[in-house]
């Protein structure tokens, strides 16, 4: 049985599900310390002194580490994508800082003592003495003259701009006889909120002279090089092991102070050393996401397309860190205009710092405030056309014949048939009845809307210069005398279960059973080098190698079966553990048998041809990834673009503002599915992160930079009650780029919720002049809409 | 201070002696190993950390380790008859990929239980009010309620 496009169920799942999962936490080592992370209380502040002294004294205390230790022993830590490559401003950045702290939140000691509850009570027995700065906490700010300045060494706040153009779209515009569109959308601050949070362990062997890091990363090549570099230290010395990880989201890419903290230490102590966060850290320093503010004037024609667009954005990424996350902003502007086509498009990126916590990773990466402008831009052309906004948005899409299709950042678009994908969506929720249903509503008095988004998630990222992000992955695929398969990959799963798609990649290409296979991950002594897991590039990089490795050892075994069977290699296939002459399928031999004439009969007429042993590591780069500088400094940084098309009833409280979502139907486009179980279980998590976003999250700061949403009865996540059922489709257009077809759909889901739950709460009142251009869209804000809205019509 | 602490766990009677600050999900993890309750915030929002005191379910990081002296605690651990031999609910959710990374899976299950022992034939608004206390990052808890809805729909006995 073919196992590519079953529904097979997660191969850790029972091991998950009966409670025996690994993860940082659950690792116990003999005389292992705990560490504990003191923080600064100020968003921006001096440090005049740090007095240890009674904190060492402390019963059970162990060593207490402070920036200047930090800075005689250890190097920056090398950041992940380096702004200073791509245009932007670089900073040296080590674990803990000497001279300043430049958010709440900001490490700024460690202690480490026997227990856990030591470690934290001894915090407050670090005697820091503050100067406080003058604070900026919000990036248009950041960006007024005279502002604090949150790196003086800069000169400004601006860490990064950037500008891509295409034709003149201030012509344009200026010549569209006042048919313009304009407004400001504006996306707030977010956080990943895995349910497991950070956590780092590490073991020192003297004797071995090797250091055992345990993280709960995406990336454990990667930050073995990060550890490596930053300690000054041989890679060979370091082994980096994932154990199993409780979600990741893109927050759990390297490389946190913590992890260096912890890796030090255990160096320096010669003890075990664990470091588990605690979920106000996480909100306070895990790293934060997409909080940008996107500025647009677009022209259109009367018949609703739009000719040219002009957009401003100012993303607030935080205080310089060594964290990826200030890419995202760079994403939203190399995003836009996502999946439409407008010869005329300016886009404009500032990116601030700000006195906040520094952005990191996190799913959709930028992208989404990408799709989000441009739902907004279409709906706002819809409203001033009296156009459907379907129509609005068929009209101005990129074709299905226009792929490979350049997008002014240099973004070169692989694949994808928009146009049908909305269409289909549009059947699936019902729009061609929601008139009568929204009518009927009406007269019970009740408030329904239609609307609909459309996303677009670039995945497989690969910039230039950079360590970690890049195209590429490895895997070692093994069969062992007795016909098992074992792979090792350089991606990892973080709970998405990509482990369980390669496993299917590899059982067809060898003709296995799935029983016959097993995946591991996450160990960068037994795993050949890669990359790890970001940008959904797991099944569709990963699984890419794994197969190719997984061919040459069946190409292998053909040689070896058909001198058994006396027939020519290219007669063969394979199936459910035999190999066999096709449309003869009883001439057969038991991969088995072939295994163990490989290597029990080396010297064998059937195996003698061959080289010994079964087992193959090969690497895969992908295609479409361009990096060749050109005359804006442009690349094509992503080589696949699924797609989906979002709708979304909801029911809005017109007394409250109180918005719930009653149904969510997603048509997605990520290529042929490997299993399609894990693809809508993958694409049932975008969309209920994509509607936290969209009604209920928000890291809120006040004026000083003190967070105000530090926990999760702040920062609302949704429960099973708020999350509708979600109707999933998938649409397979393969992208030519890939050895599979496959695009990704890591990402996907997430974006669509924000475009269709606005329009939709707009369609819930169409006598009104609804515009919704702010995220989430919480009871008072859509109530102050819907007053202003009220107010402006009477 | 320490203070001894009799308990029953997993129908295994334990003698321990703990510090008075510490809590039943460290007393269960770091005392007596049992590492399948996991804890997401110490503060009683995520329910990752959900076990059965005296046959109800509770958050463990929100009750002392000293209070559950001459009580009876079932974790993850005992839900299960080995690792051939999964409680149906855990069967369900094997099947209909009712996880990801596993992480608010025990606690999940324990409330998906205690659910079902009350409710046997629950609509699907009582399952998703039924788990609102545990929180998953990853599934959109749709094919978390599909385990629940098929494991009733088997006529579970909890």
């Amino acid at each position: 049985m073919k196992q590519v496009g079953r529904s097979v169920p997660g191969l850790p799942n029972r091991l998950l599900v009966s409670g025996h999962g690994t993860y940082v936490a659950d690792v116990s080592l003999p005389g292992m310390c705990a560490m504990a992370v003191l923080r600064s209380p100020y968003a921006h502040a001096r440090i005049v002194s740090i007095d240890t002294s009674r904190a060492l004294a402390a019963p059970g205390v162990v060593y207490v580490l402070t920036g200047e230790e930090i800075a005689r022993e250890t190097n920056p830590i090398p950041p992940v994508a380096d702004p200073g490559l791509y245009g932007g401003k670089s900073l040296a950045v080590r674990a803990l800082p000497t001279d300043r702290a430049r958010y709440v939140g900001e490490p700024v000691a460690v202690v480490v003592a026997e227990d856990r509850y030591t470690a934290n009570r001894a915090l407050e027995l670090v005697d820091v003495e503050w100067e406080e700065l003058p604070v900026v906490s919000d990036a248009e700010a950041a960006l007024a003259p005279g502002s604090p300045l949150v790196e003086p060494s800069w000169g400004d706040n601006v860490m990064m701009h950037k500008e891509f153009t295409r034709g003149d779209a201030r012509a344009a515009l200026a010549a569209a006889g006042g048919r313009v569109v304009r407004g400001v959308v504006k996306a707030q601050r977010y956080v990943a909120a895995p349910i497991e949070p950070r956590a780092y362990a590490a073991s020192w062997d003297a004797y071995a002279e090797q250091l055992t890091v345990w993280s709960s990363t995406q990336n454990p090549h990667p930050l073995r090089v990060f550890i490596a570099e930053t300690l000054g230290i041989p890679e060979t010395m370091i082994r980096v092991i994932q154990p199993h990880v409780g979600g990741g989201f893109g927050q759990k890419v390297p490389t946190f102070p913590e992890e260096i903290a912890v890796a030090y230490l255990a160096r320096k102590l010669g003890r075990p050393v664990k470091w588990i966060e605690e979920r106000t850290e996480h909100f306070l320093a895990g790293g934060h996401a997409r909080e940008e503010v996107l500025s647009f004037e677009a022209a259109y024609g009367p018949d609703g397309r739009v000719t040219a667009l002009d957009v401003r954005i100012v993303a607030d990424v935080g205080a310089p860190a060594t964290f990826v996350g200030w890419a995202m902003s760079y994403v939203t502007a190399y995003c836009v205009p996502a999946a439409y086509k407008i010869p005329h498009c300016r886009v404009e990126l500032f990116t601030a710092v700000t006195n906040k916590c520094p952005w990191n990773g996190y799913r959709a990466f930028g992208k989404e405030a990408a799709s989000f402008l441009m739902d907004r831009v279409m709906d706002r052309v819809a409203d001033a056309t009296g156009i459907d906004r379907v129509e609005v948005r068929l009209r101005n899409f990129i074709q299905p014949d226009e792929f490979p299709y350049s997008q002014v950042s240099g973004a070169m678009l692989d694949s994808g048939d928009y146009p049908r994908a909305l269409r289909r969506v549009r059947e699936l929720i019902g729009a061609e009845g929601f008139p009568e249903e929204q009518r009927e509503a009406r007269r019970q008095g009740r408030y329904l809307g239609l609307g609909f988004g459309f996303e677009l998630t670039p995945e497989g990222c690969s910039l230039p210069h950079t360590t970690m992000l890049s195209g590429y992955d490895g895997a070692t695929v093994r069969v062992a005398p007795d016909g098992h398969v074992t792979i090792l990959t350089g991606v990892t799963s973080p709970g998405s279960g990509n482990e369980t798609g390669i496993a299917q990649l590899v059982a067809d290409t060898l003709g296995v059973g799935l029983d016959h296979v097993r995946v591991l991950q996450g160990d960068t002594d037994t795993c050949p080098y890669g990359l790890g897991n970001y940008s959904s590039r797991s099944l569709m990089i990963g699984g890419s190698a794994a197969k190719i490795a997984a061919i040459e050892l069946r190409e292998k075994m053909f040689k070896v079966a058909a001198k058994a069977l006396e027939v020519n290699p290219g007669d063969l296939d394979a199936e459910d553990g035999q190999i066999f002459v096709q449309g003869a399928p009883t001439r057969r031999i038991p991969v088995r048998d072939v295994a163990s004439l490989v290597y029990r009969h080396a010297y064998g007429p059937e195996a003698s041809e061959v080289e010994p042993a079964l087992e193959s590591t090969r690497y895969f780069r992908i295609g479409n990834v361009h990096h060749q500088p050109e005359v804006q400094g442009r690349f094509s940084a992503y080589p696949t673009w699924p797609s989906g098309a979002c709708a979304a009833v909801v029911e809005v409280d017109r007394d409250t503002g109180f918005v719930k979502v009653l149904r969510y139907a997603i048509v997605h486009d990520s290529g042929p599915i490997v299993n399609p179980m894990m693809a809508h279980g993958n694409l049932h998590g975008g969309v209920a992160q994509g509607l936290g976003g969209a009604l209920y999250e928000h890291m809120v700061y006040d004026d000083a930079g003190q967070l105000r949403t530090g926990s999760f009865m702040d920062y609302t996540i949704p429960t099973a009650v708020e999350m509708p059922h979600c109707e999933i489709e998938m649409q397979e257009t393969a992208s030519p780029f890939t050895l599979t077809g496959c695009k990704g759909v890591g990402e996907s889901g997430v974006t669509g919720p924000l475009g269709a739950v606005a329009s939709a709460v707009e369609n819930a009142f169409p006598e009104l002049n609804l515009a919704l251009m702010e995220t989430p869209l919480m009871p008072h804000r859509v109530w102050r809409a819907l007053r202003d809205a009220e107010a402006g019509r009477s | 201070m320490k203070v001894p602490v009799k308990v029953t766990v997993n129908k295994k009677p334990y003698s321990v002696e703990v510090d008075t600050r510490m809590i039943l999900a460290d007393m269960l993890r770091d005392v007596l190993r049992l590492t399948g309750t996991h804890i997401g915030c110490g503060t009683g929002s995520c329910g990752a950390c959900t076990v059965m005191l005296n046959g109800e379910t509770v958050k463990s990081c929100s009750i002392l380790a000293a209070d559950v002296d001459g009580q009876e605690v079932t974790t993850i651990e005992g839900v299960s008859n080995g690792a051939n031999q999964l409680h149906p609910v855990q069967e369900a959710f094997v099947q209909h990929q009712g996880l990801q990374c596993g992480y608010c899976t025990p606690g999940m299950i324990l409330s998906a239980i205690q659910l079902l022992k009350e409710n046997p034939n629950p609509s699907e608004s009582d399952i998703r009010h039924g788990i609102a206390g545990n929180l998953c990052r990853c599934t959109g808890y749709q094919f978390i309620v599909e385990s629940i809805q098929a494991a009733a729909k088997a006529g579970v006995k909890v």
